[in-house]
């Protein structure tokens, strides 16, 4: 176990470490449950940011700023991933409208 | 108040609500990082998340309408296996917070200046010069795929 001093109050750290696999294990929920692709986007955004959630956890216990750098980077990471996947959404929704992903097993045009 | 938000986000039967309700789990996380000394990373998730990616969701679902899911579309045991998996993956992350083993605190770290933007950009201007710029490439490349998959096709009439 261990504290951290945040605001004059001891905090433990492990609390955030619980919230962000909670927010992981909700995220896996929506990629598996969920049939809208839109929604299944959502939730992998929802567990990219559980993920950096933990890193910034990890560096402020080890007062050490690579946590929250690679968090920046894994941020951009996943802004150029939605991007990326809405564009795909786009020009599938042109062609035709999807509202179950299971209809996308094929690949032809 | 963020797991509230998250279960909104994967429960409701509407795209939007959806996305308005991972707005509330983003902002809720950008206090905890704020809480967690981590200034520069708190600006940026409001701006990038809460703002940006969060903008480009809702115009993509305006572009196409609100479609509300159907239960019947989904397969029969396909609720019983997430959540039997699910339940795996929330066993498997409770033992390993379990067996954590905190190491020391790095010694000789200034925490006034702890995740200022002067301490992020020292970081990322000379330890971490060559994955920054990479991530300006991928973020080139990304922009440059979007646009051509979004473009007019032109010459397939």
């Amino acid at each position: 176990m261990s504290t951290l001093d945040i605001g004059g109050s001891q905090l433990d750290a492990s609390w955030f470490l619980i919230l962000g696999g909670i927010l992981f294990t909700i995220g896996t929920v929506g990629v598996l449950v969920r049939r809208n692709p839109l929604v299944i986007l959502i939730s992998i955004e929802l567990m990219l940011n559980a993920v950096n959630l933990t890193l910034i956890v990890f560096s402020r216990q080890l007062q050490n700023m690579e946590g929250q750098l690679f968090a920046l980077m894994s941020m951009t990471v996943a802004a150029a991933e939605a991007v990326v996947g809405l564009a795909i959404l786009v020009d599938i929704f042109h062609v035709r409208d999807v509202e179950d992903i299971d209809e996308l097993s094929e690949m032809k045009g | 108040m963020a797991v509230a938000g998250a279960v909104g986000v994967v429960s409701f039967r509407e795209p939007i609500r959806s996305v308005l309700s991972l707005v509330v789990v983003m902002l809720a996380l950008a206090i905890l990082f704020l809480l967690l000394s981590a200034q520069f990373v708190f600006v940026v998730q409001i701006i990038v998340y809460a703002g940006a990616v969060m903008v480009l969701f809702l115009f993509v679902i305006a572009l196409f309408g609100p479609t509300r899911e159907l239960a019947k579309t989904q397969l029969r045991f396909q609720s019983w296996l997430s959540a039997l998996f699910v339940l795996t993956l929330l066993g498997l992350i409770y033992a390993m917070l379990q067996g954590i083993q905190y190491r020391q605190p790095d010694k000789g770290t200034d925490l006034s200046v702890f995740g200022t933007v002067q301490s992020i950009a020292v970081g990322l201007f000379t330890t971490y010069l060559y994955p920054f710029e990479l991530t300006s490439i991928l973020l080139l490349v990304a922009a440059i795929g979007a646009i051509y998959l979004s473009r007019k096709k032109i010459d397939e009439r």
